[in-house]
């Protein structure tokens, strides 16, 4: 317990500098007026809509009082949608959720069958085929499965939709794209952590009590070899909303993906900053997460030193 | 044992498949099986909000003119017609009377009076934290007459009035429903008067739109009208061909062929306000301040050719900016481009440059359809005449933060709109105190037209002061316009749309075979 507290109080210090490494890139990155007003605005106008945004005031201020209300939880206006910030990340949060959950069931369904059989067979023609999809997965980038799953899917077969959201269908494809991409590092992973497991030395041991091979591999090796899974799906976590920037806009999936990608590249800076303290929040809650299921399936485990 | 695996993948797929009410998830592309007249449009952005003064963004537009209604509205050749004022005079320089329908009412079920305009117009003209404040900070005040008479007095006498007010910005707001229930209530539930209401707004996704039964014009022809945001090109194209949708804007040229092939669908072009040109800087340290080698720059660049090999000839050489449909355009110059190679190198030696000459030369690369592409072909025909022009290509958000600081050096490309559609948005820029550091451009019959142009309330000396300048543009090039740009739409064959300069959509006037 005391272990999961001390780890809860260091989340803050992390937000902290986030917050503050955010705050300096977008701003130093463009002037969120200059993409606001057209082409054919005037100077007078520029500066009148500077002042009227704060943007004049040095930076420490604008940051110091930008802290002061996101104490009070108000990250400020989103410059495009002129709503609060946290509202309108948050309102995207269940699509990337259900795209990451599913896409995450795809990638574990694929990965562990397919990690494990490799193992086993380890050196034979399915291991190769496997290891070798699972390189070719890794290599491929999302954007461009997406886009040829729907030339495949959608437009030429005609079972999927295109894009979108709204129904159960409009999620395979998305979530195909992005879980394949996981499942390749995934299977690369389980493949290596079972080799180990049937290595070692109460594995031998089962083999040389003469049991069953099935019963080794079932009771003894998998369970053991499942454990790091689990840290490596904790650990998946950023490359999967790092993941949903590219596979939310190919498929105009609504989601928070989406909505930071073009939220940068208006410097619509209080929608950057709240994206970035929600996903920060979500890495370090599946990291912890992942840290007490270990602790649960591993009693070995122990943290209180 | 693996035949009911098969049972069970046969449901998954068919429950996938089949249970699919949402309209927007269409997948075998026969529209509305439903019986529902229901119309898809696919942009390549979401809305940005129902704010109607706090955007600037023709896409958002092109969805709230369903919904809100003008005082006057374009006719497309210049003049007006009325919408929700019925007729108007000018009263004297800085005042303007407008009569109003009797019978319009919100979707809410309140009045459309005086109040309501009051209310809508003073909003943006004295709030200067909206975006489109100083599109109508010539407003004065707005004073109520009686419930269905305005006066609109403005600060100078403001020649552009019915421009300004037959454009964004302009819907008329319901004064009632926003100060009773708030700013934030009016964002999630917009009411207006137009002939269609709104349903639903999933950000990024779709706006969904139903008929106002109410309306006080023609009764709206579709039962259901879906805006859908596919940011990506490729998945917009996509949609398109698997039937997804009816309309889709902004089809790059590379998929022209693709969708011209498909019998089940086409291809929809016409003109926008949109006019690619260079910009150049005419003070005394830059070797473009010699007329000649700005003109030399002018005739090296073919511009029918990057309209034909870049744009399949989807753009319109032109050496206005002021295109017609606007009010102030000078026709002489549309439809009509310079290249002349030999002259060109004759001109730079006649400069003092027998040897040529290099200058900087800035572009915005990802902004415009081809922008790369363009500046490139620009680029390789100036070094055909002597011209080493160092290019240099910026994303978007630090193009147009230099250009807002105005640091560029000889010249940059840049495509300008214009939704004001007169010939004072698109001429302001060469004033002398807005082209400091862009074109130092110093004319003085040019700033004194534009300063006298600009509130010239007899339209046709306005007009031909308008045009004078642009002939004096042409032959002095502080800009040389390149073409004007087409927007090119794809859509189901079955579908009778024409698209229009302004780029709305007023989806009542698509129709459905």
């Amino acid at each position: 317990m005391r272990y999961f507290i001390s780890n809860v109080i260091k989340i803050i210090p992390v937000l902290f500098l986030i917050s503050l490494i955010v705050f300096i890139l977008v701003r130093v990155t463009g002037d969120p007026v200059a993409l606001m007003l057209p082409e054919t605005a005037t100077d007078q106008e520029r500066e009148e809509l500077r002042e009227a945004l704060g943007l004049n005031d040095p930076l420490y201020i604008q940051y110091f009082n930008y802290m002061k209300d996101v104490l009070r939880g108000d990250f400020g206006d989103s410059l495009r949608y002129n709503q609060p910030a946290l509202g309108i990340v948050l309102e995207r949060l269940p699509a990337s959720f259900t795209l990451a959950l599913s896409s995450m069931a795809v990638a574990v369904l694929l990965s562990v069958p397919a990690g494990i059989y490799s193992a086993i067979k380890r050196n034979t023609f399915s291991d190769l085929i496997i290891t070798g999809a699972s390189v070719l997965g890794k290599a491929m980038p999302n954007f461009w499965v997406g886009i040829m799953l729907i030339l495949l899917f959608s437009v030429n077969l005609g079972i999927f939709p295109v894009s979108g959201s709204g129904t159960l269908a409009h999620l395979v494809l998305p979530s195909i794209t992005l879980g394949t991409g996981i499942a390749a590092e995934m299977t690369r992973l389980i493949r290596s952590s079972m080799l180990e497991v049937l290595n070692s030395e109460y594995i031998r041991t089962a083999r040389s009590k003469g049991l069953h091979e099935a019963f080794v591999i079932n009771k003894h090796a998998l369970r053991n070899a499942l454990i790091p899974v689990v840290t490596i799906m904790a650990l998946q976590t950023s490359t999967l909303i790092g993941g949903t920037l590219i596979t939310e806009t190919v498929f105009s999936w609504p989601g928070m993906g989406q909505l930071l990608v073009q939220a940068v590249n208006l410097r619509d800076m209080a929608v950057v900053q709240a994206a970035t303290f929600i996903i920060a929040i979500l890495v370090i809650l599946s990291n912890l997460t992942a840290d007490l299921v270990y602790r649960y399936l591993d009693p070995r485990i122990k943290y209180e030193d | 044992m693996k035949f009911r695996w098969l049972v069970f993948a046969a449901i998954f797929f068919f429950f996938l498949t089949a249970c699919n009410p949402d309209s927007s998830g269409e997948v075998s592309g026969n529209g509305s099986e439903s019986g529902e007249n229901e119309l898809i449009i696919a942009a390549g952005s979401d809305m940005v909000t129902f704010d109607i003064h706090d955007h600037n963004n023709t896409s958002t537009e092109a969805i709230h003119v369903n919904m809100f209604n003008y005082l006057v509205k374009n006719d497309g050749e210049g003049g007006f017609v009325g919408d929700l004022a019925t007729e108007w005079e000018i009263i004297d320089d800085q005042t303007w009377r407008f009569k109003l329908r009797e019978d319009v009412k919100f979707h809410n079920g309140d009045p459309f009076t005086a109040e309501d305009v009051k209310f809508t117009l003073e909003r943006v003209a004295k709030d200067n934290t909206l975006l489109e404040h100083g599109n109508y900070n010539q407003i004065a005040e707005v004073n109520v007459i009686s419930d269905y008479e305005v006066e609109i007095v403005t600060h100078n006498p403001e020649p552009a009035l019915l421009n300004r007010l037959s454009r964004l910005g302009s819907g008329m707001l319901p004064k009632n429903y926003i100060e009773e229930n708030g700013w934030e209530h009016f964002l999630e539930q917009p009411v207006g008067t137009g002939p269609y209401k709104f349903s639903e707004w999933i950000k990024d996704d779709r706006v969904v739109l139903v008929p106002n039964e109410n309306y006080f014009g023609e009764k709206p022809k579709w039962d259901r009208v879906v805006f859908r945001a596919i940011p990506e090109d490729s998945t917009r194209v996509s949609e398109l061909l698997a039937g997804g949708v009816d309309i889709a804007t902004n089809i790059p040229p590379d998929d022209w062929e693709r969708i011209e092939n498909d019998e089940n669908l086409k291809l929809a072009k016409s003109p926008s306000q949109r006019v690619m040109l260079l910009v150049l800087r005419t003070a005394d340290e830059y070797v473009t301040s010699d007329p000649r080698v700005r003109e030399a720059i002018d005739l090296a660049i073919d511009k029918e050719a990057i309209v034909e090999s870049l744009y399949n000839g989807a753009a319109t050489p032109t050496r206005t900016r002021v295109t017609p449909g606007n009010v102030g355009a000078n026709e002489k110059l549309y439809g009509t481009s310079l290249y002349d190679p030999d002259r060109a190198r004759e001109l730079l030696a006649e400069a003092g440059y027998p040897d040529g000459i290099e200058i900087q030369f800035d572009a915005p690369s990802g902004r415009y359809l081809k922008d790369k592409e363009t500046a490139e072909l620009i680029q390789s025909m100036l070094a055909e005449v002597g011209i080493k022009a160092n290019l240099t290509f910026h994303e978007w958000s630090t193009f147009s933060e230099k250009y807002a600081e105005k640091s560029f050096g000889e010249m940059f490309m840049i495509a300008y709109g214009n939704s004001m559609f007169d010939a004072a948005l698109a001429l302001v820029r060469l004033k002398q105190a807005e082209n400091v550091g862009e074109t130092d451009y110093i004319n003085d019959e040019v700033e004194e037209l534009l300063q006298v142009a600009e509130s010239n309330m007899n339209t046709e000396e306005r007009i031909a002061q308008y045009q004078r300048v642009q002939e004096i543009i042409a032959e002095e090039r502080p800009q040389i316009y390149l073409f004007q740009m087409d927007s090119v739409y794809g859509l189901k064959a079955n579908i009778n749309f024409e698209p229009r300069l302004d780029e709305m959509f007023y989806v009542d006037d698509i129709t459905k075979n």
